[in-house]
C-alpha cells in the first residue's frame, strides 16, 4: 500500500447497503480521563491521540474476536491533530492494503469505509478516532477560530463579538422560543433525560443527577442557553472494527449492519437556513436518502442518536427528521416520548451532553451496544433499527444501523 | 483625535483584499454586500465566489440598511479574554434585500427585543489592530 487518500462521502446507492457491518467496539475511559484531568492529579499525564488510539484499538480488537491479522484496512479520524494512517497502522502493528484518513468527525468515514469494502479493495477495517481536545486545552470559539475549514460563521464576526458553536445554537434557541412560546425551563427537559441516560450508562462522564433547579441556576454561556445545554469538552478515542458482511457472522457478538447512508449540506443562506429552518431541508434530503438506501421507513426506527452538540440542536433533528412535529420536540421529551420505554428512545447513553463527546463516534457506539442487545438496564426492547445523525451548522449525515444476524 | 479616543475596541476584524473593500464602503457609511452578476442574489459574509452559484463575477450592492431582527444572544462566556466587557448582545437582523447580518443592537438590548422587530442601520466608530474603523450596528427603526 502506498500514500492513504482522504475518505470519500460514497453515494447513497441501494446496491451498498448491507455491505459491511460493525463487528468491534472500543472505547476509552471518558469518565476516568476527565475526572483525572479535572482534578490535576500531581504527575497526570493527559492522553495523547496515540496513547487514546491504541487503549480503543485494543479493546475493538478484542471485542471483535478478530486476529491482529484479519485487520487489512485503517481509516484514521484524528480531529485535532495525530498521526496519519501509516503511522497507526504501524503504532498498532497493522499492515493494511487499505487507509484513508478523515476530517474526523463521523460525517462520511463509516460510509467510506463500507463502500471501500463493497468495492474489494478490503475486508476488515479498523476505524479509530481520537481527541485530546482538554488536553491541548481546546476553545471553541473566539480568536482562535480563523478558518482552516471551519464554516466561515465561526470566525468571520470577531468585531461584532459573535463567535463560537454556542453562539450558533443560542440563535436557534432565541428564534425557537419566539415562534414556538417555548420556556428555559421546557430546554432543561433534554438536559435532565439525557442526564438520566448518562447515569445508567458505565463511562458516562456525567452521572450525578440534574434538577431542573440545578438547571436553571447554572450559569449561561452564551444566553439563553446555559452550561448544561452545551456539550461537554474531554478527551477520548473510539475504535470500530467494520467487515464485510458474509464475514461477520460467527464472531463474539452480533454484527450491526450499515444499512444506509444520506448527505446534505447548505450551500447558501446558511445562517437563515439554520436559525429559521433549522436545517430541516437538509435532514428531510439526507434522510430519503439513507432511508431508500436501507429499504427501510422513518417508522421502522426505534431508536435515535443524535448529535447533541446543544440541546435545542438536538431538538431541531427530532424534529427534522419526524420523531416529533415541528415545534413539539419539547413537549415529546417532557412527555416521556425520549426515554427509554417511550415512542423513540434519544441519545440513550448521555449522547455529547452528558456522556462523551466524540463528535458523534460516540453515538454509533451506542447504536453498537442497543443493536447487539447488550445496553443493559438501559437497553431498548426489541429494538431492529437505529438512525444516526450528525448535523452540525450547515451539513447533515445520517446512517441507518440495523441488526444483524449471529 | 477626540474621535479616536472614543472608538471602542473590537476583536480583529478579517481583512486583505475583498475584506477591505467591505470595510472601506463601511467608513463611507455605507453597508454593501456582493451582489451576483450571473444569479443576481446577496452573499454576506465577503466570498470569492457567490455563495449560491459560486460564480466569481461580484459586484458590490448598497443596502438600504433597513431589517428586522431574527434572533439574539449575549454572551457571558470571554471568548475574546478581555476585549468585550461582559456580557454584551449581538443580534441576527434579516436585511430588507435578504441577506442575514449578524450585529450588534445600538440603543438597545436582549431584553427590548421581540423577534421581527423592525431595526435601522447606524455605525458605530471602533477600533482593533488594523486601526480606526465604522462598525455597522442596528438601532430601534
Amino acid at each position: 500500500m502506498s500514500g492513504y487518500a482522504a475518505a470519500k462521502m460514497p453515494p447513497a446507492l441501494r446496491e451498498l447497503s448491507g455491505r459491511a457491518a460493525i463487528v468491534g467496539l472500543g472505547e476509552t475511559d471518558y469518565d476516568v480521563d476527565y475526572k483525572a484531568a479535572r482534578a490535576k492529579a500531581p504527575g497526570y499525564e493527559f492522553p495523547t491521540p496515540e496513547s487514546l488510539a491504541r487503549t480503543a484499538f485494543e479493546r475493538a480488537l478484542a471485542d471483535s474476536g478478530l486476529k491482529r491479522d484479519d485487520i487489512d484496512g485503517v481509516s484514521v479520524s484524528f480531529l485535532y491533530g495525530g498521526p496519519s494512517a501509516q503511522e497507526t497502522a504501524d503504532l498498532l502493528g497493522l499492515k493494511p492494503r487499505w487507509g484513508v484518513e478523515t476530517s474526523g468527525i463521523m460525517a462520511g468515514p463509516l460510509p467510506a469505509a463500507c463502500a471501500a469494502i463493497a468495492a474489494g479493495e478490503c475486508d476488515t477495517v479498523a476505524m479509530i478516532y481520537a481527541v485530546a481536545s482538554r488536553a491541548i486545552g481546546r476553545k471553541y470559539g473566539g480568536k482562535t477560530f480563523d478558518g482552516g475549514g471551519a464554516p466561515l460563521s465561526y470566525y468571520y464576526h470577531h468585531p461584532w463579538g459573535w463567535s463560537s458553536q454556542a453562539a450558533h445554537w443560542a440563535f436557534v434557541w432565541s428564534h425557537y422560543q419566539s415562534v414556538y412560546g417555548a420556556t428555559e425551563a421546557d430546554l432543561g427537559a433534554v438536559a435532565m433525560q439525557l442526564r438520566e441516560n448518562a447515569m445508567v450508562t458505565p463511562g458516562a462522564i456525567m452521572r450525578t443527577p440534574l434538577t431542573i433547579e440545578a438547571y436553571l441556576a447554572s450559569r449561561y454561556v452564551v444566553r439563553p442557553l446555559h452550561l448544561f445545554d452545551l456539550c461537554l469538552v474531554n478527551d477520548g478515542g473510539v475504535c470500530l472494527i467494520v467487515r464485510r458482511a458474509d464475514k461477520a457472522a460467527g464472531l463474539p457478538h452480533r454484527p450491526v449492519v450499515v444499512s444506509g447512508w444520506g448527505e446534505s449540506k447548505v450551500k447558501g443562506d446558511k445562517l437563515d437556513t439554520l436559525v429559521r429552518k433549522r436545517l430541516a431541508p437538509q435532514m428531510q434530503d439526507a434522510g430519503r436518502q439513507a432511508f431508500a438506501m436501507a429499504g427501510l421507513s422513518p417508522a421502522d426506527v426505534g431508536h435515535f442518536e443524535g448529535y447533541d452538540a446543544a440541546t435545542i440542536h438536538l431538538i431541531s433533528q427530532l424534529e427534522g427528521f419526524g420523531f416529533a412535529e415541528p415545534g413539539g420536540g419539547l413537549e415529546a421529551f417532557k412527555r416521556g416520548e425520549m426515554r427509554v420505554g417511550g415512542k423513540t428512545p434519544v441519545n440513550t447513553a448521555g449522547g455529547m451532553l452528558s456522556g462523551s463527546y466524540m463528535h458523534g463516534w460516540n453515538h454509533v457506539a451506542e447504536i453498537v451496544r442497543q443493536l447487539r442487545g447488550e445496553a443493559g438496564e438501559r437497553q431498548i426492547a426489541g429494538l431492529e433499527a437505529s438512525l444516526f445523525s450528525l448535523a452540525q451548522t450547515d451539513q447533515v449525515h445520517p446512517i441507518v444501523f440495523t441488526r444483524g444476524t449471529q | 483625535m477626540a474621535e479616536a479616543a472614543m472608538a471602542e475596541r473590537r476583536p480583529d476584524r478579517t481583512r486583505g483584499g475583498r475584506h477591505d473593500e467591505f470595510w472601506a464602503f463601511c467608513d463611507q457609511g455605507e453597508l454593501r454586500v456582493q451582489s451576483c452578476a450571473a444569479c443576481g442574489r446577496l452573499s454576506w459574509p465577503v466570498v470569492d465566489e457567490c455563495e449560491h452559484c459560486g460564480s466569481p463575477e461580484l459586484s458590490w450592492a448598497r443596502m438600504s440598511g433597513r431589517g428586522k431582527v431574527v434572533s439574539w444572544c449575549s454572551f457571558e462566556y470571554d471568548y475574546y479574554k478581555g476585549t468585550l466587557p461582559l456580557p454584551y448582545d449581538t443580534i441576527l437582523v434579516e436585511l430588507d434585500e435578504g441577506p442575514m447580518f449578524v450585529s450588534n443592537p445600538k440603543g438597545f438590548g436582549f431584553r427590548d427585543i421581540e423577534i421581527g422587530m423592525p431595526v435601522k442601520l447606524a455605525f458605530l466608530a471602533c477600533e482593533d489592530d488594523g486601526g480606526p474603523f465604522q462598525l455597522p450596528v442596528f438601532e430601534r427603526a
